[in-house]
């Protein structure tokens, strides 16, 4: 499907590239659906967005589930214990650190250590603090990255590259690229679904942008209640029966259209368009329908407990979907900066943590049980983490320069440790991983290689790392 | 520039590539490929061919495209018929259908320039001027906000819009546009058009709270380079910002050369578009207001001024040292790059008196309030604002030093570079003259007069390509903002350097060659499938026939607008507000239009949040305002169906079309059908269509006369006629919601 390409390439015809990448240069979808369904000519049919796609090796994981902790989680109150922070507590940052230019010009603040119980889990004996005690039962299916970091200083521009590569906006998002590189494996709900329990996220619906691509790849925010796509339900006033005899009139009328202007596939594509439609408006609320999950299925997801039953209920739509074969799944904890403490650390993570460990590990476990977890991968992490020194005395500010991310399930190691930050968890100094290398991983486990999902722009062989990324093979199990 | 045309001495006549070079040290850099690249060729003037069929050939353009067409042994498609043709170039020209009396009066036009005076009357419509500069508005990646995380309003931004509808209405010369949006301000000091039109390069999104900011003026000037070039030269520049471009003659120097024109520029958000009488007696009547409330505004300086310095410092203290230092340094002793540190930080320092306000409590806040009152007492004698414009100025007369950057990299500074123009046509330092008068750098106007200058081998070339474009959808060159390397090679190079070359000699003039364009054979051609051409050329390269395309999401809104009645033609002003569909809540807000008739104003004046584009518009792919769009993406999706099938909004204007319908006096019910086709296709339906129609109206209604039965509310027009039947009624308005989301609505054909 892909050729390989470097971010600059010649190639003799792109006509031809286009042919063949399915890049929607006329952007027509749904051809290949009516080609199934023997309405169009083999020869005559464009290039459907959304067909299915040969990945360029064996995927190890279907979906991706990935768990965006907005606002920046503190990976050295979570997963990166610092005892040093303790010895140098109250203290400057010793000069050998190196000099900072942070959000909030805290650089200068005293070193703090953190308040948390650290201990080891699992058989692997991975180190989880005690605001994540459910999580913690999880580290063997665990590979956490400890030497993550980033560009961007400030939220906009780092949920911004966590999204889509780069701290400047205008460029896919991850899904959208996923979704370009693989197409669609389901028909009648969206490939790339968001969900944000609180909050537009800073950046708001940018993040899932398709930026340069084809609308058609771009994430679709799944909204509370029964109608998770916008204008899902016939408008008030309009039964399912009306509405079928209304679409039948349409239907004539195109096909009317389209016997007097013959061989245009894109007229064919917009019938079938509404044919979709049609069914999306039972498919989307059948997806969203909690009624016949059972008491205890909630209950593991921490529905029944107001403080967790938000980002519980995201999680548990997130395993519904992954059974209806959605390819990329965002789901944002605190989305609106949630996890953003400048002040009172304390606090706002126990708070954060609470709303997001059982949901989470419920999650892990019910797709352990229901054998998805193996194909399913799943990403935790937030856009950065945050400084070894305080903030106003009891928070702490942004830190891009090191900080914790990590994965499991489909193809991913369990309980292992990848990197390291310096003593007091300023930067990665060991195997440092960057946003670019963490999206080729994902990409790579998706069976799709990075460097090889290309798509022409203003004359540039774009892709989803920009010009880097190097897959973490020491991640795969 | 002038130098280099004696040395491509080509007769008038000539098609052989000669070389514009004149410097053995860029003869050193580019290969003989990048030298007879064919976009910086000069443009000259091709012989107007003589193809065999010389009766098709109404003008040039019909030569140049059937001598083509010939050579392939291809014939081009019949002309279209009258309904189809006007239906093409009103919808093409003024993005709306033509009404029922419009379509009348052609069809019953029989002189031989019934078209051409049809193409006259839409070309003077103010609606031309709203359908044209959506397509400039997508290039200069126009949007009402900043963008980034807080996405705040840019408040009178939307000047630059209404000024861009002005000037395709005025058909301002293309030359006098691109100066004034490049150098406006130094070019035509005291013209207020000229002053908003340099908010072209004020459409970067831009972060309110950035701390490195030598890395934000750096993501600025990107931004601004890339487009620029995108926009008028049709360049990728922006591919050598790291490195020399791998494929186009454009260095990496040239990249930062190019960007060194506005290494001075800096946002001025308060440019004062009045001048003279009216500036004095404006200021006079401030004085007068001012001196009357000394001592009110006083006290409320005083009470405001701990609460902005606390503002102040803590603002300043989260900026990294060098930039504190640019703005503590003493005014007279900061360098220009210091300046410019100044001026990107000065808004995060300067907070209002309103704000301050905000943080008082108690006794003091009453205090302010009554201080307020008090002050709002004179508000008779204060005299309104004036207006302004968001514009780009120079920061004065000296620049700060450009270098390239290694890499890309903001503080990888290489080689230094002066202000210059692609090396591969003149690879000396552009020449600068300081304008006299004013306190800027003149760096602007050597670039705006070059892109201006009539044998700039790009500017026309690629303006006269986004015309063709845009009227076929589907340029010369296939890739409007690309005539590097990469991009697709011109179908048919003679027709685009016979239009670039007329379009400089009929002064530039954009309204002249829409009338070339659709007064030619080629445009008026059927859209009817050719199998025999759709083997040799099935992309339509040679314009076989012409490209049927659907319509952008702002046309299909505001033609269905308009066929419902609902359309409110009121031009300019402030962007507005139609309603949001229910959750979506963008960061930065969306305002409620109190007079709803402001909501269905045509869709170019719909308020642009930068992140979050209206979802009508957004869903059938206007284009990302992060960065400048010269060929929108065409998808035809599931969503789009939901979006014109469920939206409240599109029914509402079903219920209006029907309810138009239905009040015609006396119809009968096959005489309503064929009104709403007219309405809706500018046509009359056929017998088949008509007897489906009535078959269909007979099935639907006993569905809705049901539900009526039953209590059930049912959407119905809101103004419906003395003993009209619900039932039949609302079978109308869905009738009619149909024809709105059909193909022949939403294609043109």
């Amino acid at each position: 499907m892909f050729h390989k390409l470097a971010h600059h390439w010649n190639v003799s015809s792109r006509r031809e590239f286009f042919t063949r990448a399915g890049s929607g240069l006329a952007g027509i979808a749904l051809t290949s659906l009516l080609a199934e369904d023997g309405k169009l000519k083999a020869a005559s049919v464009a290039p459907d967005p959304l067909a299915p796609k040969t990945p360029h090796h064996p995927p190890k994981a279907k979906s991706v589930i990935w768990l965006f902790m907005e606002g920046g989680p503190s990976h050295i109150d979570l997963f990166d214990p610092k005892p040093k922070l303790k010895e140098l507590a109250g203290k400057p940052m010793p000069a050998s650190f190196g000099k900072v230019v942070t959000a909030m010009g805290t650089s200068n603040n005293s070193l703090m250590p953190s308040q948390r119980t650290f201990t080891q889990h699992g058989r692997s004996g991975l180190w989880v603090s005690d605001w994540y005690p459910e999580i913690a039962k999880h580290v063997d299916e665990m590979t956490v990255l400890r030497s993550c970091w980033a560009d961007g200083l400030n939220h906009v521009g780092s949920v911004c590259q966590m999204n889509t590569g780069s701290i400047l906006a205008g460029r896919p998002s991850l899904g959208a690229w996923v979704t370009y590189g693989l197409g669609s494996a389901n028909r009648n709900l969206p490939s790339f679904v968001v969900m944000l329990d609180d909050r537009e996220p800073v950046g708001g619906p940018k993040d899932w942008s398709s930026g340069f691509l084809p609308a058609t790849y771009q994430g679709t925010q799944f909204r509370t209640g029964d109608t998770p796509i916008l204008h899902l339900k016939p408008p008030a006033g309009t039964t399912d029966q009306q509405q079928r005899s209304k679409l039948d009139f349409l239907k004539w009328l195109n096909e009317d259209y389209a016997a007097r202007n013959p061989d245009d596939t894109e007229l064919e594509a917009r019938i079938g368009a509404y044919e979709l439609a049609y069914q999306m408006q039972s498919a989307g609320p059948e997806a969203v329908d909690l009624s016949k999950e059972s008491t205890a299925t909630k209950q593991l997801y921490g529905l029944d407990d107001p403080e967790t039953a938000a980002f519980g209920t995201n999680c548990l739509l997130a395993r519904r979907l992954v059974e209806r074969n959605v390819r990329f799944i965002e789901l944002y904890a605190g989305s609106g900066s949630g996890w953003d403490a400048h002040t009172h650390i304390e606090a706002n993570h126990s708070k954060r943590c609470r709303a997001s460990d059982k949901p989470i590990a419920g999650l892990l476990t019910d797709l352990k049980a229901r054998g998805l977890l193996e194909d399913t991968l799943v990403v935790w992490g937030g856009e950065f983490g945050r400084t070894p020194f305080n903030e106003k005395g009891d928070g702490r500010d942004h830190n891009p320069w090191g900080f914790t991310m990590w994965m499991a399930g489909g193809g991913v190691k369990g309980g292992q440790t990848i990197g390291t930050t310096d003593e007091i968890g300023l930067r990665a100094v060991e195997r440092p991983v960057h946003v670019h290398d963490i999206h080729a991983t994902v990409l790579h486990l998706l069976g799709l290689n990075h460097e090889q999902v290309i798509y022409m722009h203003l004359g540039r062989a774009e892709r989803p790392t920009i010009t880097d990324g190097k897959v973490i093979t020491e991640v795969f199990a | 520039m002038k130098r280099l045309h004696l040395l491509a001495a080509v007769s008038a006549f000539s098609f052989v590539y000669v070389p514009l070079m004149r410097s053995a040290e860029a003869h050193k850099e580019f290969t003989p490929m990048q030298r007879r690249w064919w976009a910086i060729q000069k443009v000259v003037k091709p012989p107007v061919p003589a193809p065999k069929d010389a009766a098709w050939v109404r003008n040039p353009i019909d030569a140049f495209i059937l001598e083509k067409l010939e050579a392939k042994d291809l014939k081009p498609a019949p002309p279209a018929d009258k309904i189809t043709l006007l239906r093409r170039a009103t919808l093409d020209l003024t993005g709306l259908v033509p009404t029922p009396e419009e379509t009348q009066a052609f069809l019953s036009d029989d002189s031989p320039n019934a078209y051409e005076k049809v193409v006259d009357r839409l070309l003077a419509s103010p609606r031309y001027g709203e359908r044209w500069a959506r397509h400039w508005l997508d290039l200069a990646r126009y949007a009402d906000s900043e963008g980034f995380k807080s996405d705040e309003t840019r408040p009178n931004i939307w000047r630059y819009r209404d000024y861009v509808i002005r000037s395709f209405n005025e058909d301002k010369p293309y030359d006098r546009f691109m100066k004034e949006q490049i150098a406006g301000d130094e070019l035509y000091p005291r013209d207020p058009d000229a002053l908003i039109a340099t908010g072209f390069n004020r459409h970067f999104p831009d972060e309110s709270n950035a701390r490195n900011l030598m890395q934000r003026r750096q993501e600025l000037l990107n931004d601004i380079t890339d487009t620029v070039s995108a926009t008028f030269l049709g360049l990728t520049y922006g591919c050598a910002r790291c490195h020399d471009h791998k494929f186009d003659p454009i260095l990496q120097k040239d990249y930062y050369r190019l960007q060194a024109f506005f290494a001075n520029t800096r946002i001025e958000d308060q440019e004062v578009l009045v001048f003279g009488a009216e500036r004095t007696e404006y200021a006079e009547e401030r004085a007068a207001w001012e001196a009357k409330t000394k001592d009110i505004r006083a006290e409320m300086d005083q009470m405001a001024k701990p609460y902005l310095a606390a503002m102040y410092k803590e603002n300043f203290d989260k900026f990294p040292e060098e930039i504190q230092d640019a703005i503590t340094t003493a005014p007279e002793k900061r360098t220009p790059i210091q300046w410019q540190m100044y001026y990107k930080a000065k808004p995060q320092l300067q907070h209002s008196e309103e704000e301050a306000a905000k943080k008082m409590k108690g006794a003091e806040a009453q205090r302010w309030k009554g201080l307020e009152a008090e002050l709002a007492k004179y508000d008779d004698i204060k005299p309104p604002d004036l207006p302004v414009a968001q514009a780009m100025i120079d920061n004065g007369s000296e620049a700060p030093k450009e270098y390239v950057l290694k890499g890309g990299v903001y503080d990888a500074y290489g080689e230094e570079v002066q202000p210059g123009f692609l090396s591969i046509l003149d690879p000396d330092p552009a020449k600068i003259v300081k304008p006299a008068g004013l306190n800027s750098t003149g760096r602007r106007s050597a670039l705006a007069n070059w892109l201006a200058d009539p044998q700039n081998p790009l500017t026309p070339r690629v303006m006269v390509n986004r015309i063709w474009h845009y009227h076929f959808g589907q340029g010369i060159v296939g890739t409007p903002s690309d005539f590097g390397m990469m991009g697709e090679r011109p179908a048919n190079k003679e027709l685009l350097d016979y239009l670039a070359a007329t379009f400089v000699e009929n002064g530039w003039s954009i309204k002249k060659m829409h009338r070339l364009i659709m007064l030619s054979n080629t445009y008026r051609q059927s859209s009817a499938y050719n199998p025999d051409a759709a083997k040799m050329d099935p992309q339509n390269k040679l314009v076989w026939r012409y490209n049927r395309h659907r319509l952008e999401g702002e046309v299909i809104r505001d033609a269905a607008l308009e066929v419902s009645g609902r359309l409110n033609l009121k031009m300019g002003g402030p962007g507005v507000f139609p309603p949001l569909p229910p959750g979506v809540d963008p960061r930065g807000g969306w305002k409620k239009n109190e007079d709803p008739s402001e909501t269905v104003r045509r869709s170019v004046y719909i308020f642009v949040r930068r992140n979050t584009r209206y979802p009508m518009l957004e869903i059938f792919d206007m284009p990302d305002t992060h960065e400048s769009c010269g060929r929108r993406n065409v998808t035809v999706t599931a969503p789009q169906a939901l979006e014109l099938l469920n939206n409240d909004l599109v029914l509402d204007w079903a219920r209006a079309f029907a309810g138009r319908v239905l009040n015609d006096q006396g119809l009968t019910l096959e005489e309503q059908v064929d009104r709403a086709w007219k309405l809706a296709f500018s046509r009359t339906p056929t017998a088949q269509e008509r007897q489906h129609a009535m078959e269909w109206l007979n099935r639907h209604t006993p569905i809705l006369a049901n539900r009526l039965a039953k209590d059930e509310k049912v959407p119905l027009p809101d103004d419906l006629p003395q003993g009209t039947d619900a039932a039949r009624a609302a079978a109308m308005v869905d009738l009619c919601h149909m024809l709105l989301n059909s193909n022949e609505f939403v294609y043109v054909n």
